[in-house]
């Protein structure tokens, strides 16, 4: 290849890089992200086909969010049928009310001054994961810090100023916003180093580490907790997705063969006049 | 039995057209022989318009129109109606594909001069359409009584308080209270589900009825009625069944396809089918962060952001639309199709398009300084399309049209 070439080659890519970054900005620019301090959200993929996932998280919110927060749309009994769980099972351990039937409408158990507490009534999370997505409740779960000058001692990289508690402090541990010395990246890609070869370093701060045996859980296990819960959200955001996602390929497959037999039809009679 | 049933047939067609109407307008109706896949998509305008009816009147049957059951509602048909999730994705992603599907049926009406006498009554009986349709989504998107029907009607609502004088009382009267309620939800509904598509199946009809009296057009701009044979049918067409029927099925079958990816797999469509704040029950005390209108109505939104005063903006959205009406008018040109037309008429529809479609993405993102440029620039070529028309179209070399399709 000759100089003029690759030097062709460069001044491509870094148009196409220019025109990327233009592009990117220009959608991104009037809006920040929606996990805010936290930067980018961090991704979800639900399985809403992983029963024992969205057992483990109906397990989880039932003890520690129902309190709080109700799933008024929802059904006790349908969430038992779904999650595959027999009902006796289901009414020992997780409805705690004995006078509710499985036709009943997941409506909380919050007293009325729970506003007085909190400063807003607690909202419903029936719909949590369909106006603020999976991914921000993936996040936001995950990025309370200590923070004194609050009420509840908290505070959310993801929902700055946050009336919610940390509920879950007991099983994640006290997590806290650190500074950390990150390297320096040179031109070339390679770490900035000074002249006795020690790299260079900066301080970053806005990191969130968990104090080391604060919680029941490890970060991998309270990570999955969470998976778990906000599948469970997912679910309960419309119990019909996993049927909806099944019965699709068989539709979308039969308007297929429909469109290749009526074009084949329409082939032979277009001879007719072609 | 057969004999039987013939009789009363015979004796019914005795006295009521139905042999000679189904023939004259459905089964012999003479249409082109050749046009392209532009031409499908006023039949799939007709099957997703059938489509909203039927879905439409079994979603009445457990909607709620109260301030209090309208969200519920619809989460209880979603959950607890058996298929009602079906029924309920298939009206929204519905209204979305009526208005895509409308949208490309209307550009080849642009693009074929399918406005050009004889067939100025079809079109403006079709803008008709289109605005009865804007008016009947709008509506619609008010029912569930999310956070964006809210604030969205709010914005809409707030419109007719820019018009001078009357503005106030005209806003207060639409809305039948001092804020949007339960009131404008009861009244939205009544509109959306009895009045709205009375008058679209009324405009359709007539719409129909004016088309097959001029006959359809052609991608080549041939005028078909000059060559008859010696029944006085086009030389240059075919029956509308089977041919025209089975044409139609194939774009029925693709159409099908789509809806089902959207409707089965991505029923909010990204947020611009089914907005996410709409899963928020109506909050009069809490602005959205970012009111956004569904993508459809977005091009206009953007006009009407563009110009800083309100009265003017509602002016100018009014006329983008408005314009429409007097295409068949503005184009001056001895041929109809684009294919034929000069130069001049390809960069005009070309720079319409691009422009149509900036507005429609720059209406669903918040404002920056670039993009409030951007809208303007776009919303001054809009307009030069329509305005110029009368100019570029004259004066463009053409092509000669060919005598027989």
């Amino acid at each position: 290849m000759t100089s003029l070439q690759s030097t062709k080659i460069n001044i491509l890519r870094t148009f196409y890089v220019l025109a990327a970054l233009f592009c990117i900005n220009f959608v991104y620019s009037a809006e920040g992200g929606p996990c805010k301090d936290y930067g980018e959200c961090d991704e979800f993929k639900y399985s809403l086909n992983d029963i024992e996932s969205l057992q483990r998280g109906v397990s989880t919110y039932i003890n520690y969010c129902y309190g709080c927060h109700s799933l008024q749309y929802s059904r006790w009994g349908r969430v038992a049928e779904d999650l595959q769980i027999p009902e006796e099972i289901f009414f020992e351990n997780l409805v705690f009310d004995k006078s509710i039937k499985p036709g009943d409408l997941m409506i909380g158990a919050m007293p009325k001054d729970s506003e007085n507490w909190f400063g807003v009534t607690p909202p419903d999370l029936t719909l949590v994961s369909r106006y603020k997505g999976d991914d921000w409740i993936y996040s936001y779960l995950r990025a309370y810090y200590e923070d004194s000058s609050k009420q509840y001692g908290v505070n959310n990289l993801v929902y700055p100023g946050t009336a919610m508690p940390n509920v879950l402090l007991s099983l994640q541990g006290n997590q806290r916003l650190v500074c950390k010395n990150i390297p320096i990246l040179a031109k070339n890609g390679g770490q900035k180093r000074d002249q006795s070869g020690n790299p260079i370093t900066k301080e970053k701060c806005g990191f969130l580490e968990v104090e080391e045996g604060t919680g029941k859980l490890s970060k991998e296990e309270f990570d999955s907790l969470i998976y778990d819960l906000t599948n469970f959200l997912v679910y309960v955001g419309e119990p019909i997705k996993a049927t909806r996602e099944r019965i699709g390929w068989y539709v979308v497959f039969y308007f297929l063969i429909f469109t290749a037999l009526s074009s084949l039809l329409y082939r032979e009679y277009h001879k007719d006049y072609n | 039995m057969f004999g039987i049933a013939s009789k009363l047939f015979s004796w019914v067609n005795d006295r009521l057209p139905i042999v000679n109407t189904f023939e004259r307008h459905l089964s012999k109706h003479p249409v082109p022989s050749k046009v392209n896949f532009w031409y499908l998509f006023g039949a799939l305008a007709a099957v997703t318009l059938i489509i909203q009816i039927v879905t439409g009147i079994w979603l009445i049957m457990p909607y709620s129109n109260t301030e209090e059951q309208a969200f519920s509602s619809i989460e209880y048909i979603m959950r607890d109606v058996d298929y009602g999730w079906v029924i309920r994705y298939m009206h929204t992603t519905g209204a979305s594909l009526f208005f895509a599907v409308v949208y490309l049926h209307m550009f080849r009406g642009l693009l074929y001069g399918s406005y050009q006498k004889p067939k100025e009554l079809v079109w403006i009986f079709g803008c008709t359409i289109y605005l009865a349709m804007m008016a009947e989504g709008f509506l619609g998107y008010v029912l569930p009584y999310g956070q964006m029907s809210y604030w969205g009607a709010q914005v809409i609502i707030s419109l007719f308080g820019a018009i001078p004088y009357i503005g106030e009382s005209l806003e207060l009267w639409v809305r039948g209270d001092y804020y949007i309620s339960g009131i404008t939800v009861s009244r939205f509904f009544a509109l959306h589900v009895v009045a709205l598509p009375l008058i679209l199946i009324a405009l359709v009809f007539l719409h129909l009825v004016a088309l097959h009296e001029v006959g359809a057009g052609n991608p080549e701009g041939v005028d078909i009625e000059e060559h008859l044979d010696d029944d006085g049918v086009p030389l240059d067409s075919v029956p509308f069944f089977p041919y025209k029927v089975l044409n139609a099925m194939v774009a029925i079958g693709v159409f099908g396809v789509v809806f089902s990816i959207i409707m089965f797999f991505f029923p909010e469509g990204g947020g611009y089918f089914i907005e996410m704040a709409n899963f928020e029950k109506a909050n009069p005390l809490v602005t959205p962060d970012h009111i956004a209108p569904v993508w459809y109505y977005a091009p206009f939104y953007t006009m009407l952001r563009a110009i800083p005063d309100p009265l003017g903006g509602l002016i100018v959205m009014a006329s983008a639309v408005a314009i429409f009406f007097i295409v068949p008018w503005l184009d001056r040109s001895k041929v109809a199709s684009i294919r034929y037309k000069g130069i001049y008429s390809k960069i005009a529809i070309t720079l319409f398009g691009v422009s149509f479609l900036t507005l429609g993405y720059l209406g669903t993102v918040g404002v920056t300084e670039v993009r409030k440029t951007m809208s303007v620039i776009c919303t001054v070529i809009y307009f030069a399309y329509f305005l110029l028309m009368p100019i570029y179209t004259k004066y463009e070399k053409t092509k000669e049209v060919p005598e027989r399709l």
